[in-house]
């Protein structure tokens, strides 16, 4: 319940991110080659100035003069060309990347086995779906473009003082063990601190979903200040660590200036040396100078976009996390089960400690009905899970038609409606395509007639086009639970497992809804999980269970003439229905 | 409260951290002032030291660069620090402001769903705040601009003329971009804040699609959302692109310009070496707070977008505007009379003091009018009729009296991150678990009514949530409770036992269950039958229940 999902070391995360690039080659060649003549443009200016410098104090005449300013003009509008391409591509390349990796966490997201769902903090899903998505896209979309470019200005630069003297620029290379320890000082100090921002995020996120969600109960409960002290509380927290980090990014950037300091200083100083010595011309100096001076924002923003790129980092690890997880394969070789008969041999299933299921086995045979009754915390949903496929046993099998239910193919032959319904928002027929992506109108239309919501369905303002869920049309607990069943019925499954799905009803929907569950699950093999009797009446066969043991099984009317646990619930249900008062 | 433009929202928070952001703005003017003059102190150096070879002279001007190097470093640092401290703070509080507006008693109407609602109180709330970064970069930018053009009129009037206009036309030039750069960010940012709001409620629906095995179709479809951001994205990629490549452009024409000039005057020996290094430096430098423009401008951009959303969601209108009756109330109970309301017409419902009324609704979307009317979040401006709480009409109460006078304990159990004593609010829980049968669920675990619980429940099963939900209710002990089918999730024995359980704990005070439980009717005072909006039958579950066959229908089991 409070665990997180898994984080990806750095070096797996950037081996994720290397693959990406890698399938998309022919774009990732073009955005290389953009972004380096882009840059290599860059250089032009400070070296013809250089030039002019020693031209002019050699006695050059005002057409060479005009000469150098067009090739510095000429060598802008390349510059300024080259560098919006590589811009847009850079951003091509990262977005598509990004669009990839936010699909393929979703999808590992929406298949994470049962158990694991279970024992994850909804906000940490949240978090992975929402805010870290938009942190690595603020990422993408506005500093990695810059990264790029000053990356590729540094690495030229430092080429093109080399190439003016080899002096000069190894002076220059005096400013790089300062870079160096400076971003050693700073690494071992910011990563941790990150991390626990993150997790302050995801705190804080998890707060707010809780009180977002449950909005009507906080009310009704009059929690609100609770609720917003409790998310000012983790807000606050959060700040002060983001407050922490920048604090800490501050005595990088002195560091930072320190290295620009030297750096300069030293080639001031060199060129002084070797000018003395009629080693190199004041030109040259004044290129390397210009050079090493056009190299602060560079490194400053490298440095900068390192610190975003480490937050992004963060979220980004979060995300490659899911991403890699496995997505549950499919049997090797799918097998057809013969017909719909379910059997269930042995089970026997735990969470934690007592054994929650013990030594259950039953049969249902193609197209009938098993209704499963027993108290709470008899083992009811758990047989069901089972029974569906979504939870792993302990012990024992499951099988359809002959098959062990892992080797056949099991979102197309059953389908378990679970206690809790949700409705998608948009479009109602979306939604119902989400059981079957390519149904036709017609389909859905026959299907809503199959649950009995035709009705309400054509009464709606723009019928099954109608945009529903939280913020548009709300739909009521029993219209919600008849879309649930016929999205079962397009999935049109071999085995429908039915856990209190017409529960959720209330009061006068509750024998709508048991017909339209009667309908939707019409000549499918059914294991009803049942606590309204009347769906247990209706059932071929009843199994009654009691602290995860089957006590009794048999029809209807046997069970009630035998005189046990379920006529005693009868009996009880009965008294009830006939309204005698004790 | 009174509509908000983003802009407005923006001046506020400026207006909130006036002192600090003063603060941060001067110290980074004098940061850029000290950038600006690094390069006119390279041009100084290589004119009297490097082209001379005098010693004293190269080592006192890299004293003044050592100088001038110090004072840029503090003033950045504890500017930005400062600014930073004010960004951080004003984000918090409006994330606060945006939750304690969702989250107003009086309700909003904002028609955003809960993931939407979450990224505007996080990205968004943040991505406004970066107008604040703007705001200081722009005095910082002009006065590098400044001292530059100070430096070149000096050196020469008409070149430093030149560097004045220039720099205007340049940034003119860059803004003509600006408002087509806003709407591509803008449709980028709600196309990706769309994807997100998919993701989340997706996600919070996996159950469902689990069950049927309908995750690959939803990940399709978000892939096809998924898509559509991404083209958005481009979009804005693009004029990003185009916005980028003119701003490197047009400051290198610029700087062409400034060298060819300089060179001009350097050849007939009106500019010294040294000047010319300094001009051209400059010239080069001056691509930066030009570049700095730019950043300000797309920064506001997308902080505007943000802002924009943000005020939106702050000043959309409450749904209830309450009175200020508190209590104590003259009488106790609740009366309905003549009540129209969605579908409701004309409805009559009186639960007195110390009365159990049971309700069955043949319409679910009755029930759903009525427990929305008895919760207090309809404005009277929309039913017709009269509604008293304690004998006082329910518009004219206060909404703390209100709610503490009637609680409705809703069908879908929402419980919160905590333990079974936080969720149960109240010191002695052991007669409300009772009457609510769920000993059991306190008992199952060894650190008892500690027990964790995670947000909204889900480690408890349904039957158990419902049981901790209804425990809750009758341990906030209200004068009216109301209960929404509260035992559809547990068997027919339990069921029996919590209706005994609330008959008993609820003796002395009011309660409506709606229900079709034969067994919580059973225990009612009084049932009354709703139909087509309005009571059509009342009396004992025992008297109904033999002479009506409708209502027989409706409750059997």
């Amino acid at each position: 319940m409070s665990e997180l999902l898994p984080i990806a070391s750095a070096r797996r995360t950037a081996a994720a991110l290397w693959t990406e690039v890698r399938a998309l080659p022919v774009l990732g060649v073009l955005t290389a080659v953009a972004a380096v003549t882009a840059s290599a443009a860059g250089l032009v200016a400070p070296w013809v100035l250089g030039l002019l410098v020693d031209d002019i104090s050699a006695g050059a005449d005002r057409g060479d003069v005009l000469t150098y300013a067009a090739v510095i003009g000429g060598a802008a509008l390349l510059a300024g060309v080259l560098t919006g391409l590589s811009a847009v591509l850079i951003s091509r390349l990262g977005e598509t990347v990004l669009a990839r990796l936010r699909e393929r966490v979703l999808d590992r997201t929406l298949h994470l086995p049962a158990p694991t769902l279970d024992k994850v903090k909804s906000g940490d899903l949240l978090s992975r779906v929402g805010d870290d998505v938009s942190v690595v896209t603020t990422a993408i979309s506005q500093t990695g473009p810059t990264l790029a470019a000053a990356l590729l200005t540094v690495v030229l630069t430092g080429g093109g003082m080399f190439a003016l003297d080899w002096r000069l620029g190894l002076a220059g290379l005096a400013a790089a063990p300062f870079y160096v320890l400076a971003v050693r000082w700073y690494l071992p100090r910011s990563g941790p601190f990150y991390a626990k921002e993150r997790v302050a995020i995801g705190d804080r996120a998890q707060a707010m979903v809780s009180a977002l969600q449950s909005a009507p109960t906080v009310r009704a409960y009059r929690l609100e200040a609770g609720h917003t002290a409790a998310i000012n509380d983790r807000s606050r927290a959060a700040m002060d660590l983001s407050i922490g980090v920048f604090r800490l990014f501050t005595r990088l950037v002195a560091r930072m200036n320190r290295a620009e300091f030297v750096g300069l200083g030293v080639i001031l100083a060199t060129g002084f040396l070797l000018v003395r010595e009629d080693l190199v011309t004041v030109g040259a100096v004044t290129a390397a100078a210009l050079y090493f001076h056009r190299l602060f924002n560079p490194v400053g923003a490298l440095i900068m976009e390192f610190d975003e790129v480490q937050a992004a980092g963060a979220s980004l690890a979060r995300l490659v996390g899911v991403a890699d997880l496995d997505r549950p394969t499919g049997p090797a070789e799918v097998r057809e089960p013969a017909d719909g008969t379910l059997a269930l041999t042995g089970i026997a299933h735990r969470y934690e400690e007592p054994l929650v299921l013990d030594d259950v086995s039953t049969t249902v045979p193609a197209g009938t009905r098993l209704a499963v009754v027993g108290a709470s915390g008899a083992g009811k949903t758990t047989l069901a899970g089972i029974a569906a496929g979504l939870l792993e046993q302990e012990r024992g099998t499951v099988v359809l038609g002959g098959v062990p239910i892992g080797e056949l193919d099991r979102a197309r032959h059953v389908a378990m409606l679970s206690q809790e319904v949700h409705v998608f928002s948009g479009p109602l027929i979306e939604d119902l395509r989400l059981a079957k992506p390519d149904a036709t109108e017609e389909e859905v239309w026959a299907a809503l007639a199959v649950v009995g919501a035709d009705g309400w369905a054509r009464a709606l303002e723009s019928g099954v086009d109608t945009v529903v869920g939280e913020s548009a049309h709300a739909l009521t607990a029993a219209q919600a639970q008849q879309v649930a069943l016929a999205r079962l019925v397009l999935a049109d499954p071999t085995v429908a497992i039915l856990d209190e799905a017409t529960a959720e009803a209330g009061s006068a929907g509750a024998r709508d809804l048991e017909r339209a569950a009667l309908a939707a699950t019409e000549g499918r093999t059914t294991v009803i999980v049942a606590h309204r009797l009347t769906q247990a009446v209706m059932a071929d066969r009843i199994l009654v269970l009691d602290h995860g043991k089957v006590v009794e099984s048999g029809t209807h009317d046997e069970l009630v003439a035998a005189g046990g646990r379920y006529a005693e619930l009868w009996r009880s249900w009965h008294v009830a229905d006939l309204g005698v008062q004790r | 409260m009174t509509a908000l433009t983003g802009g407005q929202l923006l001046r506020r928070s400026f207006r909130r951290h006036r002192g600090r952001l003063t603060a941060t703005t001067a110290l980074l003017c004098g940061h850029q002032a000290a950038e600006t003059l690094v390069p006119v102190l390279i041009g100084v150096t290589i004119d009297q030291a490097v082209s001379t070879g005098d010693t004293t002279r190269i080592l006192l001007w890299l004293g003044v660069l050592a100088a001038l190097f110090t004072s840029l470093t503090l003033c950045w640092r504890f500017g930005a620090r400062l600014g930073v401290v004010a960004q951080q703070r004003e984000t918090h509080q409006l994330r606060i402001e945006v939750v304690s507006r969702v989250l107003d008693p009086r309700g909003h109407r904002t028609g955003r769903r809960a993931g939407e609602i979450m990224q505007v109180a996080t990205s968004d709330a943040e991505r406004a705040m970066y107008a604040m970064h703007a705001l200081t970069l722009v005095p910082a930018a002009a006065t590098a601009l400044a001292v530059a053009a100070v430096v070149l009129l000096t050196i020469h009037v008409p070149l430093g003329l030149a560097v004045l206009i220039g720099v205007p036309v340049l940034v003119a030039v860059l803004q003509v971009l600006g408002p087509l750069l806003t709407r591509r960010a803008t449709a980028a940012q709600e196309a990706a804040g769309h994807t997100t709001a998919l993701a989340t409620d997706l996600v919070r629906g996996v159950r469902a699609l689990r069950g049927i095995g309908a995750q690959d179709s939803a990940a399709a479809s978000y892939r096809r959302s998924s898509r559509a951001t991404l083209g958005a994205s481009l979009r804005a990629a693009t004029t990003n692109g185009v916005y980028q490549g003119t701003s490197a452009a047009v400051s290198g024409l610029f700087l062409a310009a400034v060298a060819g000039f300089a060179g001009w005057l350097a050849v007939d020996g009106t500019l010294t070496i040294g000047e010319l290094i300094t001009v051209v430096g400059l010239a080069q430098f001056i691509a930066e707070p030009v570049r700095l423009f730019a950043i300000a401008g797309q920064m506001l951009a997308n902080a505007r977008a943000s802002a924009n959303r943000v005020a939106d969601l702050l000043s959309a209108p409450t749904v209830l505007t309450p009175g200020t009756r508190t209590g104590p109330l003259p009488d106790r109970g609740v009366t309905l009379r003549g009540v129209t309301y969605r579908t409701l017409t004309g409805l009559d419902l009186t639960v007195g003091p110390g009365e159990t009324v049971g309700v069955v609704g043949y319409e679910q979307r009755d029930c759903d009018a009525l427990v929305e009317l008895l919760s207090g979040a309809v404005p009277p401006e929309d039913y017709e009729g009269t509604i008293t709480v304690g004998g006082v009409p329910a518009p004219e109460l206060d909404l703390a009296t209100g709610r503490r006078e009637v609680l409705v304990e809703h069908h879908d159990v929402a419980l919160f991150e905590g333990t079974l004593r936080t969720n149960l609010m109240v010191e002695d829980p052991a007669p409300a678990l009772r009457a609510a049968a769920a000993e059991d669920i306190v008992a199952a675990h060894p650190d008892g009514l500690d027990h964790p619980v995670a947000d909204r429940g889900t480690t408890l099963s349904g039957g158990q949530r419902q049981r901790i939900g209804l425990a809750r209710a009758l341990a906030a002990d209200p004068p009216v409770l109301v209960l929404r089918d509260p035992t559809t999730a547990v068997d027919a024995m339990t069921e029996e036992r919590i209706a005994h359980g609330i008959a008993e704990l609820r003796r002395d005070a009011s309660t409506v269950v709606i229900t079709s439980s034969p067994a919580l009717l059973a225990v009612a005072d009084r049932v009354v039958v709703i139909a087509d909006g309005h009571v059509i039958a009342s009396g004992t579950h025992t008297e109904l229940s033999e002479v009506d066959a409708r209502y027989q229908e409706a409750v059997l089991r």
